[in-house]
């Protein structure tokens, strides 16, 4: 789950890190306030979830607050990256020296902490990675011992600081770090780390993200995860246990497995077929979860007349058929629609069997093999 | 013996009194695991089909000799429970558990190196050696003994694809499931050389797909230290980019990641990638005939 910018500054200021003096606001006028308290130049910061924000206008500053809450007011009007702009983090204005970066995240080969530096700070460093690789130096962290003082200051001596600022950086770092254990962190990333003139080192930027598996620690963020999916569809997959991901095409494709309904996809594609959806419904199948996965097609076929027809792969492994085929049947009693539904269900003789005596006389297309499935849908498309 | 599990080997189901835990214990037995002893803390004492339940792992290991575990815990107290298996001196370890914490996963995967001590997970569909037994939740009637060893990152296609080659007659050796989590406790190499090392292998099947770099690391593997045919499938080579991948991974490992980015390694080091699942079957049997 990726946090705001302003809930990353307030993990960071709890955990140690300097950051800008400053308030999020939801409406002009208090950001007109925010600016008065501050007393001078402002920063004023669209608070989206994505970092690509600056060059769309979505960083702006002003002097003094009458101009805060009219920049504020231009603002909120935005949407910007397709995010509606809901509120506003008001902030001192820095006087900046230098730009570095600094970030934790996995190490995904390794399985452990990966903390990374780079004196390029300010730009995105998936571009400094690409177009100068050499540019960002990085360490493994054992995560049973944490990260040592001594690691840190090597570390961020290579990216040529010295004095003071390899103090400043290198203990930052190492607050970073802890703040991505201690918060469950998938990514903390500082960029910018800025050095302002007077010497002082600032988190002028944050990003982080928490591990989905650890939110049952952090009941109120639970719960905010789900209302910020901004795709309504996937918002509503999460709601209904399933896992569902859009895409653009004319046949709704979904599966029990995430392996299994991507290699469908793929197999689609293949076969000059369009998915316009990967739904996993994940293992155990219920005549709930089937229900709810089934119909949330249905529904979403409702609003969007390019999907021609659905296909449903189910694997019956622990799953009788019985609850499957049910699942599918009240769905598509449910949700008044007339799209055609092709279902594959394969696993042992016997389910096979009860399958096709619960479907082979309802009104879906009950097919034997993927392939069949597939060919089906595809034909259903391009008619 | 294929590879890491045999009929003789003496399993230990954990959390054998959850739901999970009582249904598969029942199947294990069925496919002939050889079921030594269960635990779950504060059920000691009691039965599940027949097994002895205990309340510590060591009691199962002094009393029912238990060599290798297989976990039915709840996420939260995977990494305890771990801990716990390792110094109890356990040697083979299959997690199930999904959305097991992945600073734990982190944790467990630090502490278990260097210790002898294989792990498997988290999110892992299990091990199977047909005909012998299995540790998990792989659904038996797929899979049938032979000689082709396959290691998948998603449960359910390592279930298709070991179907649709029994039903062609290739049965399989060993077929693992590493779990499908950002960090996962055993890389593909690993998985490979106990393959390429185990005399009842004639070929390795590997089932990838998107994300994360395990097919990369597989592939520079395959180019030193394979003598055995490798054939591959990468899934999702038509997932939506940005969707579900860690992209601070990625800057690390610079354009890694990718499916074709997979593909592309692995054919340059002479793996063939299948196209869809089905297509293995083919592959497979080509190999075969030129063997």
């Amino acid at each position: 789950m990726r946090l705001y910018e302003y809930e990353g500054k307030g993990i960071f200021k709890k955990g140690g890190i300097p950051v800008p003096w400053g308030s999020v606001v939801e409406s002009a006028e208090e950001a007109r306030r925010v600016a008065s308290e501050i007393g001078k130049e402002v920063a004023i910061k669209a608070q989206i979830l994505t970092g690509r924000r600056g060059k769309a206008g979505g960083i702006q500053f002003a002097k003094i607050p009458d101009e805060a809450a009219n920049v504020a007011q231009g603002i909120f009007g935005m949407e910007l990256e397709g995010y509606k702009v809901n509120s506003l983090l008001i902030e001192e204005k820095l006087d900046i020296t230098n730009e570095l970066y600094m970030g934790i995240t996995i190490d995904a080969e390794n399985g452990v902490p990966v903390a990374m530096v780079s004196a390029e700070g300010g730009m995105e460093i998936e571009e400094v990675a690409k177009r100068n690789p050499e540019k960002i130096v990085s360490m493994l962290v054992n995560p049973l011992y944490g990260m040592r003082t001594y690691e840190a200051i090597n570390l961020v001596r290579q990216i040529g600081l010295e004095g003071r600022a390899l103090t400043s950086a290198s203990r930052i770092l190492s607050q970073l770090y802890n703040v991505f254990v201690a918060n469950d962190a998938r990514i903390t990333e500082i960029n910018p780390l800025v050095r302002t003139n007077e010497g002082k080192m600032f988190a002028a930027d944050s990003r982080c993200e928490i591990d989905d598996n650890s939110l049952f620690k952090y009941p109120e963020l639970k719960d905010l995860r789900i209302q910020r999916i901004g795709n309504p569809w996937e918002r509503k997959g999460v709601e209904g246990g399933v896992n569902y991901v859009d895409m653009e095409g004319n046949i709704a494709v979904m599966a029990n497995g995430a392996g299994l309904t991507m290699s469908l996809l793929d197999m689609i594609k293949t076969d000059g077929g369009s998915p316009v959806c990967f739904l996993d419904t994940g293992g155990g199948l219920s005549e709930e979860r089937m229900r709810n996965a089934v119909s949330l097609l249905l529904k979403k076929t409702k609003t969007d007349q390019c999907i021609k027809v659905i296909l449903v792969m189910v694997r019956m492994m622990i799953s009788p058929p019985d609850a499957v085929a049910q699942g599918i049947l009240e769905a598509i009693e449910e949700v008044k629609v007339k799209t055609p539904v092709v279902v594959v269900m394969r696993g042992r003789a016997p389910y096979e069997k009860r399958a096709r005596e619960l479907l082979g006389n309802s009104a879906v297309s009950l097919c034997s093999s993927v392939e069949e499935g597939i060919g089906k849908a595809i034909e259903i498309a391009k008619a | 013996m294929s590879i890491l599990l045999s009929r003789e080997t003496r399993v230990l189901v954990q959390g054998i009194t959850g739901r999970a835990g009582r249904t598969q214990t029942k199947w294990m037995l069925e496919y002939g695991t050889n079921i030594v002893a269960g635990v779950t803390p504060g059920k000691g004492g009691e039965e599940v089909e027949g097994i002895p339940v205990y309340n510590t792992v060591t009691e199962a290991v002094v009393q029912r000799g238990a060599e290798a575990s297989v976990f039915f815990v709840p996420p939260a107290a995977v990494k305890a429970a771990v801990l716990e298996t390792i110094e109890a001196g356990i040697k083979l370890i299959v997690i199930v558990t999904e959305h097991v914490p992945t600073h734990d996963a982190m944790e467990i995967r630090a502490y278990a190196k260097g210790q002898k001590v294989r792990l498997l997970g988290p999110t892992s569909p299990g091990i199977i050696t047909p005909g012998e037994a299995k540790m998990g939740i792989m659904p038996g009637n797929m899979f049938t003994a032979g000689r082709i060893g396959v290691i998948s990152r998603s449960g359910t296609l390592a279930y298709e694809i070991s179907g649709d080659l029994s039903a062609a007659g290739l049965g399989q050796s060993t077929v693992v499931g590493m779990g499908a989590d950002a960090v996962a406790f055993t890389n593909m190499p690993d998985l490979l050389e106990l393959f390429e090392n185990d005399p009842d292998t004639d070929l390795a099947v590997i089932v990838g797909e998107v994300g994360g770099i395990q097919e990369e690391k597989a592939a520079q593997f395959i180019a030193h230290h394979m003598t055995k045919p490798v054939i591959a499938y990468i899934a999702g080579r038509s997932a939506p980019e940005g969707k579900r991948m860690g992209h601070a991974g990625a800057i690390i490992q610079g354009s890694m990641g990718t499916p074709q980015s997979k593909v592309t390694v692995l054919q340059e080091v002479g793996v063939e990638v299948a196209e869809y699942p089905l297509q293995i079957v083919e592959l497979v049997r080509q190999h075969l005939i030129h063997v």
